[in-house]
């Protein structure tokens, strides 16, 4: 047993964060949402230092754990960016991204960006996805642009299959759950911090019972979702089977996660957090597309389900795939 | 990373498993029933895994274990919690009696109490809560009072499981009173057969023979039956409690109801809501996520890095499964066909775990009490 990322990958992560935070951290997505066109040029020179794109997550475990601590770094700035999506990119096609889509309005947080995509659906079909235009502000639409889907040559049309690509659904779901993750860290480490210096009725707010109760409940569902991660990216890892149907249970998990933390951590800044000038609004708004997309909680505990059937998930007493 | 445990955990899982398969009724629900074969079961099988080196096999070998891995020791826990504990009471005497006197009782102690709880001939209760001290322990009042070579104890503990079946109780009495109450109290090793001792059993949902009172009237306890030093019971409780706080490994009955569902339900499981069905697919997702949890606790515990807050978030999280999977048992379990032996089994089965279920954010430390040792640790000043 090795339930934790390797020294190297826990490193970079560390190494990310500290990048992110020197090229401007916090202000990173509030400069891209001002001015959307230069969001690539705010943070591509952080990702050349960190030699982000020379990873390639499916060579090896090491680089698919860094990639994975370098999403979770990402999403603890809410750097404006799809760096899970860019580290999740098919190698055997030229594409410089790989985007997990629903069968119904497919897009991804890839406004703007001149890059070729390529979509899959949960079903393992590939095809290359352009974004559309949008008139959508960024304060809106968090740089979510609709795909045109299109096939790619030689995997068929929309009925050919194509082939089974289920490991880059399992890779496009598991890493922006890391993202995620990221995002979820932030909302907590803000708000420990808050209610440690804001006083009310004489005392810190940490000093309330109500209070920390709110917290604990966030930070199990959080400190869930980071052992969910590991396991499913160790799924990846590892080429198991079921790889699909633990990345399902890990985003489940993770927007179940994300909608108790995020609203624990609101509650808890009160009227402050939904100011601009509060990082946690900024958290909050920029989650939204890793919330949504490919589909939300509803659905994805729905295609979790008709996936494991009777099966059940791998376990201790699941005849799951793969166990 | 690997989520793997090897294949020596996997050899002793299929082991522990033949030996539950051959040796516990499949309708076995533990020990504690109205039907003392149930009990006769648990005595029996413990004294076969003794005979195994499979009771102890956590404990050092100059104790008669085998010193074996922490993952091993997993995978026991795992697969005696999901078969209803057909150890019974014995997992107390294992898990934390044994090594707390291994920690900190004298050599007589150890000679006179370790080989009947490798063997599996003893049973342990534990003497911690009273009518006014159930969270907040350290304001107990069950005091014991020195006399001659020896002490009289006097008081009353309540909650107290298995007392009706014990030989001995871990008893915690104060014996002096001091300005700080966590000071002044100590640990007694009381023979439950002592003169003045009265157990009177509580009727709960929780079955037959699992609370009782237990009254102490002047008893007569040995200085020979003090376990570690005078008025430092405080901190030999600290470790009782954290052994307990990782000790029950609830995930993996609820799991194992879980899986066990639709091969009772055949064709008719695809006929249940989706709505249940997926909650069916969610609490496995929290089965594995608790699990996971626990691993991390064990993880940390073995290099040294266990905070109090891993604990808590980890027992958070599986108490809450234990009662969340128990709501969701029950509604498939009003699907169930009600004809059949396995139909039958498993209706049982998951009536008692939800009934059992009921406690599980209340024993061994509430769920409040977890709470605030989060917190505390979430808000503990930066380092």
């Amino acid at each position: 047993m090795n339930i934790d990322l390797s020294h190297e990958a826990q490193e970079y992560g560390r190494l990310a964060r500290r990048a992110f935070e020197a090229a401007g951290g916090d202000l990173l997505v509030q400069q891209a949402e001002q001015a959307p066109d230069g969001r690539a040029a705010l943070v591509e020179p952080v990702f050349a230092e960190l030699g982000a794109w020379d990873l390639d997550p499916r060579a090896d475990a090491d680089e698919l754990e860094a990639a994975a601590a370098l999403c979770r770094s990402a999403g603890y700035w809410a750097v404006p960016y799809p760096v899970a999506e860019r580290l999740a990119r098919p190698t055997d096609l030229d594409a410089a991204g790989l985007i997990v889509v629903g069968d119904t309005n497919p897009a991804g947080p890839v406004a703007g960006l001149d890059l070729a995509w390529v979509a899959v659906t949960l079903d393992g079909r590939r095809r290359l996805a352009s974004p559309q235009p949008t008139t959508a502000p960024a304060r809106t639409s968090a740089f979510v642009a609709p795909l045109a889907l299109a096939p790619i040559e030689g995997e068929g049309g929309d009925d050919a299959g194509g082939g089974d690509h289920s490991a880059d659904v399992a890779l496009g779901l598991v890493l922006p759950c890391w993202t995620l993750l990221g995002m979820l860290d932030r909302a907590i480490d803000l708000t420990t911090q808050h209610v440690r210096e804001r006083e009310q009725f004489g005392q810190p707010l940490a000093g309330f019972q109500g209070v920390q109760f709110q917290l604990t409940e966030a930070e199990v569902e959080r400190s869930g979702v980071e052992m969910l991660a590991r396991y499913a990216l160790w799924s990846v890892e590892a080429g198991r089977r079921d790889g699909v149907e633990d990345a399902l249970a890990l985003r489940m998990a993770a927007l179940e996660a994300a909608e108790c933390v995020l609203r624990v951590t609101h509650q808890l800044h009160g009227a402050t957090g939904f100011c601009d000038e509060t990082t946690l609004s900024w958290v909050s708004r920029y989650s939204q597309p890793l919330r949504r997309l490919p589909f939300g909680l509803s659905a994805t505990r729905d295609h979790l389900t008709r996936r494991i059937g009777a099966t059940g998930l791998a376990g201790l007493f699941g005849d799951g795939i793969g166990s | 990373m690997d989520f793997e445990m090897g294949p020596a955990v996997d050899a002793l899982r299929t082991e522990l498993r033949g030996l539950i398969d051959e040796h516990v009724p499949a309708d076995f629900l533990g020990a504690f029933t109205s039907d003392p074969a149930d009990l006769e079961v648990a005595q029996t099988f413990c004294r076969l895994l003794a005979a195994r080196g499979l009771l102890c096999m956590a404990w050092p070998e100059e104790f008669g274990g085998q010193g074996s891995t922490p993952w091993q020791q997993t995978a026991v826990r795992e697969e005696m919690w999901a078969h209803h504990e057909p150890r019974g009471a014995q997992y107390m005497g294992v898990n934390w009696v044994g090594p707390t006197i291994m920690r900190h009782g004298t050599r007589e102690q150890q000679r006179d109490h370790l080989p009947p709880i490798s063997q599996g001939e003893v049973i342990w209760c534990q003497g911690f809560s009273e009518p006014n001290a159930g969270s907040d322990l350290a304001s107990l009042q069950t005091a014991a009072r020195r006399d001659g070579d020896g002490w009289r104890v006097t008081g009353q503990k309540i909650w107290t499981s298995y007392a009706t079946m014990a030989q001995w109780c871990f008893l915690l009495a104060r014996t002096s009173k001091v300005e700080k109450k966590q000071q002044g109290l100590t640990i007694f090793l009381v023979p439950m057969s002592a003169p003045g001792i009265e157990v009177r059993p509580i009727a709960t949902m929780l079955g037959p023979h699992h609370l009782n009172e237990v009254f102490l009237d002047d008893v007569w306890v040995t200085e020979a039956d003090v376990l570690g030093t005078v008025g430092e019971g405080w901190r030999v409780v600290q470790e009782v409690l954290s052994f307990e706080r990782v000790g029950i490994a609830r995930y993996a009955r609820c799991e194992r109801l879980l899986q066990t569902a639709p091969r009772v339900l055949g064709d008719a499981w695809d006929d249940l809501p989706s709505e249940l069905r997926g909650r069916w697919a969610r609490m496995l997702t929290h089965c594995r996520r608790a699990r996971l949890l626990a691993y991390r606790v064990i993880d940390l515990q073995s290099s040294g890095r266990v905070t109090p807050g891993d604990t808590a978030a980890y027992r958070i999280a599986v108490t809450r499964l234990d009662q969340e999977a128990a709501e969701v048992l029950m509604e498939i379990v009003a699907e169930v066909p009600s004809s059949g032996d396995n139909a039958t089994r498993f209706r049982r089965a998951v009536e008692d775990h939800w009934r059992y279920a009921q406690a599980s954010t209340v024993s061994s430390g509430s769920i409040e009490m977890q709470r605030i040792l989060l917190a505390r640790t979430m808000l503990a000043a930066p380092s």
